[in-house]
C-alpha cells in the first residue's frame, strides 16, 4: 500500500514537473524570441578609420594597406590591363586623370570605397548597413536570406549579399561573409593611380567581416576580387580601427567642393584660387572655343 | 474532489510559475529588449516626397505651392532681392544661387526634397540615408549635448527626441533640432536662398500619418535671419515599398553639363567642347595658356 502511495504521488510529481518545465520552456521561447534574436548580432558600433601599414609611405590609400598604391601594389593584373595601366601612370605623369574617374568626382564603387575614412556599421537583421566617410556614401549588405534578385540594374558599389556566421558556437554571430555582385558601373580603380578593374564590370568581390582575436577594436574586411583584369583572384586583409572617442566627428566629405580639376574633352585643366584656367602640362592646348564669337 | 496534497502543490506550482514568468521578463525585458520594443518599427522602407503635380515638381520646400517666387517665403528684403538676382542669372543661362547646380551639396533643408529615403532607427542614433548627392543624416538620440566646436556642414549637426505622444508605450514622434551649417545652400532651383552667415536651424517633427501609415510627415520649421519670421512646412513623404530589392545609386556628376570656370557657368558638350550658356558669353580666360585657342 505505502508503495502504491508512493508510487502516485511520484507520478503525479513527475506531471507537474514535466508541466513546469514545458511552461518555463514555452515562457523562454516565446517572451522574446526577437530580443534573443538580436542578441545574436555583433556589436561593432562606432567609428572605424582605415589602417594605413606602418613604413607603407602612400598618399594613395591603397587597397592592399600592406603596400604601397599603384605598382607597388604587384596587383596580379593580365597583360592587357598591365597596358591599360601603365598607359593610366603614362597620363597621368603628363597632368592627366588617366583611367582615375574618381578625379573628375565619378564615383569610386567597389573596390576602393571601402578604402575612405570613418567607416560605420549599422547592423540590422536584414542589412547591414556600411556608412561611408567618402563621396560614396554607404552600402547596403542584405542579410535577410534573400536570392539575387533577376533584372539588377548597375551600379558602382554593386550588389551585396551577406550570411551572419556563429563561427566560434557562443551563440553570437561573430563573421559576416558577403558577395557583391554586379553588373557595376565603371569605370573603376583600385586606387588614385588608375590601377583598373576590367571594363567588362563583371568582377566579383567576396568578403569576410570580423573582429581580430585578439584586439576587439580591430575590425577585419578580407577581400578577394574575381575580375577578368587579373590572372588569379586578389586578396588583401584591409584592416580598420575603432576610434575610442565615445561621441567622434563624422566628417562630410563632398568631391565638388574641393575639386579643382575639369576635364574637356581629352585634356584636363585646373582651376585656380582666382577662378582662372590653367595648364597641367608645359605647352597644353588651351582648349577649343570654337563656339564662342567674341574669342579673348 | 482533489487531495489535500495535491491542491498544496498545484499552489506551489502557480506560485513557481509566476516567479519563472517575472523572472524571464525581469532578465529578458530590463535594459535593451524594453527600450528597443519602444522605437517604431513601421517605419522601414523606401519613401519619396509627395508631389502635387498640379503645383509642382521640381521639389519646392513647401510642396503645396509652386517654387520660386510662388512659394511665398518670409524673404527679408535683402535676401528678396538675391532671390531676384538669382532668377534673373538663371534666365540668362546662369546658375544663380543654386550650388547643387554644380553638384554641390544642397544641404538642409533641401537634402530632404530628393531621390528615395530610409529610415534606420536605433536607440542611439536614427539615420536618414538618401538618394541623392546628399549622403546621409545621422539624428543623435543618445541623450548629448551640443558639441562644443563641431565643423560646419551642409548636413548640420543633428540631435533628436523620441516621444511617446499617445501614452501606448511605444515612441511615436521624433523631435530633432538641426544646427552648424556650410554654405551657401538654397530651398529651391530658382535658388530660393538661405542667409549666406549659415547660422539657420532647423527644428523637425518625424511622425507617421495617424489615418494613413504610408505617410510621414517631416513638419520643418527654419529659423533663418534671410526671413523674416520662422517658416514651417508641413513635408510629406509616401511609402513606395516595404521591401527594397535595389536602391538606386545617384551621383551628379553622371550627366551634369554644368562647368563654372571662375564666376561664369558654361556647358560642356558631349564631345568635350566648351559652350557658352549665355548669348554672347564671354570665354574662359586664357591668359596661363602660351598657345592661341583654336
Amino acid at each position: 500500500m505505502a508503495n502504491q502511495v508512493s508510487l502516485r504521488q511520484v507520478s503525479r510529481r513527475r506531471a507537474i514537473a514535466a508541466f513546469v518545465a514545458a511552461f518555463a520552456f514555452a515562457q523562454w521561447t516565446t517572451i522574446d524570441t526577437a530580443a534573443a534574436a538580436d542578441a545574436q548580432y555583433p556589436n561593432w558600433k562606432g567609428q572605424w578609420i582605415p589602417v594605413i601599414r606602418t613604413g607603407v609611405a602612400d598618399p594613395h590609400l591603397s587597397f592592399d594597406p600592406s603596400k604601397p598604391s599603384g605598382p607597388g601594389q604587384q596587383a596580379p593584373l593580365t597583360p592587357e590591363y598591365r597596358k591599360v595601366f601603365e598607359g593610366s601612370l603614362a597620363e597621368q605623369a603628363n597632368g592627366g586623370v588617366g583611367n582615375d574617374p574618381t578625379a573628375q568626382c565619378y564615383a569610386a564603387g567597389m573596390p576602393r570605397m571601402m578604402t575612405y575614412e570613418a567607416q560605420e556599421y549599422v547592423i540590422t537583421p536584414d542589412t547591414t548597413y556600411v556608412l561611408l566617410g567618402g563621396d560614396d556614401h554607404l552600402r547596403r549588405i542584405i542579410t535577410d536570406g534573400r536570392d539575387w534578385p533577376a533584372n539588377l540594374f548597375a551600379t558602382y558599389q554593386g550588389y551585396s549579399i551577406g550570411q551572419w556566421i556563429d563561427t566560434d558556437g557562443d551563440g553570437v554571430y561573430d563573421v559576416l561573409e558577403v558577395e557583391t555582385r554586379g553588373p557595376f558601373k565603371g569605370p573603376r580603380a583600385y586606387d588614385s593611380t588608375g590601377l583598373p578593374l576590367h571594363f567588362d564590370n563583371e568582377s566579383r568581390f567576396k568578403e569576410r567581416f570580423y573582429i581580430d582575436k585578439a584586439d576587439p577594436n580591430l575590425l577585419h574586411d578580407e577581400i578577394t576580387v574575381l575580375d577578368a583584369a587579373l590572372t588569379r583572384p586578389w586578396s588583401v586583409d584591409k584592416t580598420f580601427r575603432r576610434n575610442l572617442e565615445p561621441q567622434p566627428e563624422w566628417p562630410e566629405r563632398y568631391c565638388h567642393v574641393t575639386n579643382n580639376r575639369i576635364v574637356l574633352g581629352k585634356e584636363t585643366y585646373l582651376i585656380n584660387d582666382e577662378g582662372l584656367l590653367v595648364p597641367t602640362r608645359k605647352d597644353q592646348p588651351p582648349p577649343d572655343l570654337q563656339f564662342f564669337t567674341p574669342a579673348r | 474532489m482533489m487531495e489535500r496534497g495535491s491542491a498544496v502543490a498545484l499552489v506551489r506550482v502557480f506560485a513557481f510559475m509566476c516567479a519563472v514568468v517575472a523572472s524571464t521578463m525581469l532578465t529578458v525585458d530590463t535594459g535593451r529588449a524594453v527600450d528597443d520594443a519602444k522605437y517604431p518599427t513601421n517605419w522601414k522602407g523606401q519613401w519619396t516626397r509627395v508631389v502635387h503635380r498640379e503645383v509642382e515638381v521640381q521639389g519646392a520646400f513647401d510642396q503645396t505651392k509652386p517654387w520660386g517666387l510662388g512659394q511665398q517665403a518670409p524673404l527679408t528684403e535683402e535676401y528678396q532681392q538675391v532671390h531676384r538676382n538669382s532668377m534673373e542669372d538663371q534666365k540668362n543661362g546662369g546658375l544663380g544661387n543654386y550650388p547643387t547646380a554644380r553638384c554641390l551639396p544642397s544641404g538642409m533643408p533641401r537634402m530632404m526634397t530628393f531621390g528615395f529615403h530610409e529610415y534606420v532607427i536605433t536607440p542611439e542614433t536614427t539615420y536618414i540615408l538618401l538618394t541623392s548627392s546628399d549622403h546621409l543624416r545621422r539624428i543623435f538620440t543618445d541623450g548629448r549635448d551640443w558639441p562644443k566646436n563641431p565643423k560646419p556642414t551642409y548636413g548640420g549637426y543633428s540631435i533628436g527626441q523620441w516621444i511617446d505622444e499617445d501614452g501606448d508605450g511605444k515612441y511615436d514622434v521624433l523631435e530633432a533640432e538641426t544646427r552648424y551649417f556650410k554654405g551657401p545652400r538654397a530651398f529651391d532651383a530658382s535658388g530660393l536662398p538661405l542667409a549666406f552667415d549659415n547660422q539657420s536651424i532647423f527644428k523637425e517633427r518625424f511622425f507617421i500619418d495617424k489615418k494613413n501609415p504610408n505617410i510621414i510627415h517631416v513638419l520643418t520649421t527654419v529659423y533663418d535671419n534671410a526671413l523674416t519670421r520662422p517658416w514651417t512646412s508641413d513635408r510629406q513623404y509616401r511609402r513606395l515599398a516595404e521591401r527594397v530589392e535595389q536602391w538606386p545609386e545617384n551621383w551628379c556628376q553622371e550627366g551634369n553639363a554644368n562647368i563654372v570656370i571662375g564666376k561664369e557657368n558654361y556647358f560642356l558638350r558631349a564631345d568635350g567642347l566648351l559652350m557658352p550658356a549665355k548669348r554672347n558669353q564671354a570665354p574662359p580666360d586664357l591668359r596661363y595658356f602660351t598657345q592661341a585657342p583654336k
